[in-house]
């Protein structure tokens, strides 16, 4: 496995703890959104003005920022239900590698 | 149906300001707004022409975020007019909300600042996910931007009209829009056009050997319409913006009447895209006049299109002169603001109708010898002060579309 490939999957595997994931997800609104420290359960629409085309940027964010490859259905059943900062670490945490699974750097040692 | 159309309202950002007062005040003292052409890091450094028509003041946009992120500049320029307008206008928002009031507004081609970065997106060798493509960025890139925004922005649910003919966009805005109240199938529409500072069109013309190059160390000396040392075109940036209204309804709520449009042509020359036609122009300030019901020789006052191009102001002169004679004054705009493309119609609208207000005739600038070919008409090369009853605005664009418009003093 090449070095930055590894990095990646150690940077992901380290840092990405649902505070971590909290975290990326607040500063993605504040740079991008102009949105400060929404609350958690905020239903985004309602309290932030927060509509389909910032979440479709927000897809294409969370893409680069994650490394992630989020599928079109995943994407547009996320559009139907997401409503809050709370689901959306919901729905990223999925596509991440769980705390006690075992590290591809790890794996490559 | 054929109803009074009236104009109820005016805004602008244009190179020799943003008020009537600093508009007014820069036409009366013949100042112009042409400047040295900003650095982009793009393209700036490699064309010849080294002029622009720059807006080079600060403008407070205070747009909330909502509306931003679907904005390029040309939008931003197009909705600060707008709201400016609305704000002189007096409209309630039931109104502008109702369905019968419209928005006929364009720019040459959306805003190539976006453009840009979508194709740097779509070809960085480095990305091959068209995921990098931004659907957001379409929509501050797209050609029908400025008008969408604007309906956005201020609750707008008439008809829209996003007219893109390179310079004839916003004449073709205020007269697609005159005939949309006039016929009666919108009682209001917001008309104008916008184009933001952009290179990219400073190359086109500069391949096309049209721009100005002889003034590069003395930038507020060109463009020179009509001058025998006119040697092409000022690209420019602006915006502007008119509100029409029914005569009716605009009296009814006592709108304050600043002129009204009596009359709209718009042809194309069935030839050549780049090249003017006589033929075509003299056809279209013909049929304006017929589509007025008025004579050439009750015209005062005559903007014209004079966008100091060798061929260009030759064949505008002696169309003038076919059809018009050599009564009424005739003045080149561009003069003062250079070539602000989408946006030249509306603000030479508006300049017309601030010196139909203040009773004066501006001169075109530097036209200090008038090039042989293009005498024969009567050219202001001094300040007149006469009061202005009728005056034609006129535009040619890329692409051979002509415009005329109609605009006469205001009497109840």
């Amino acid at each position: 496995m090449s070095a930055v490939l590894s990095n990646f999957y150690l940077k992901i595997q380290v840092f990405m703890t649902r505070e971590n994931i909290q975290n990326e997800i607040f500063s993605l609104f504040r740079e991008h959104f102009e949105i400060e420290d929404p609350g958690l359960d905020d239903d985004l629409k309602d309290v932030h003005g927060f509509d389909s085309i910032d979440a479709i940027e927000l897809f294409i964010e969370l893409e680069k920022t994650l490394h992630i490859n989020l599928d079109q259905e995943i994407k547009k059943d996320a559009m139907l239900h997401i409503r809050t900062v709370n689901q959306i670490c919901d729905y990223v945490e999925q596509f991440l590698p769980r705390e006690d699974a075992v590290s591809p750097c790890a794996m490559s040692n | 149906m054929d109803r009074r159309v009236v104009i109820t309202a005016e805004a602008s950002i244009t190179p020799i300001g943003n008020t009537k007062e600093q508009i007014v005040k820069s036409l009366a003292e013949g100042v112009s707004g042409v400047k040295p052409l900003r650095e982009d890091e793009f393209l700036s450094e490699f064309v010849h022409s080294k002029v622009f028509g720059t807006v080079d003041y600060p403008i407070d946009y205070d747009f909330d975020r909502k509306y931003r992120k679907t904005m390029g500049p040309v939008a931003f320029y197009a909705c600060q007019v707008v709201k400016e307008l609305l704000a002189k206008a007096g409209l309630d928002q039931e109104f502008i909300s109702s369905g019968r009031l419209g928005v006929a507004f364009g720019s040459i081609h959306g805003s190539p600042l976006m453009q840009r970065e979508i194709y740097k997106n779509l070809f960085d060798k480095t990305s091959t996910r068209f995921g990098s493509v931004r659907a957001v960025n379409y929509l501050k890139s797209m050609v029908h931007t400025t008008a969408v925004n604007i309906t956005r922005m201020f609750q707008i649910t008439g008809r829209v009209i996003s007219s893109s003919t390179a310079c004839t966009t916003s004449s073709q805005s205020i007269g697609f829009g005159y005939e949309m109240v006039k016929f009666g199938l919108q009682d209001a529409m917001i008309c104008g056009g916008a184009d933001e500072y952009d290179t990219t069109t400073v190359a086109i013309f500069d391949n096309l050997l049209a721009c100005s190059t002889a003034y590069n160390d003395r930038p507020h000396l060109t463009p020179r319409p009509f001058d025998a040392d006119r040697d092409g075109l000022v690209v420019g940036e602006g915006s502007g913006a008119i509100l029409l209204e029914e005569y009716e309804f605009a009296k009814k709520r006592g709108a304050n009447i600043i002129g009204e449009v009596v009359g709209f042509a718009c042809n194309n020359n069935g030839g050549d895209l780049i090249l003017p036609s006589l033929e075509g122009i003299s056809t279209v300030l013909r049929v304006g006049l017929d589509s007025a019901g008025i004579g050439p020789e009750s015209i005062d006052f005559i903007s014209a299109h004079a966008t100091g191009t060798k061929m260009g102001d030759v064949l505008e002169a002696q169309a003038i002169e076919r059809v018009y004679g050599n009564a009424a004054l005739v003045t080149g705009l561009k003069s003062y603001t250079g070539h602000t493309m989408a946006a030249c119609g509306v603000i030479e609208t508006i300049l017309t109708l601030y010196m139909m207000e203040k009773g004066f005739v501006a001169p075109t600038l530097h036209l200090d010898q008038v090039d042989p070919r293009c005498e024969g008409i009567n050219h202001a090369q001094q300040l007149f002060e006469k009061p202005i009853r009728l005056a034609s605005i006129q535009n040619f664009a890329f692409g051979g579309v002509n415009t005329s418009l109609f605009v006469k003093a205001f009497d109840s």
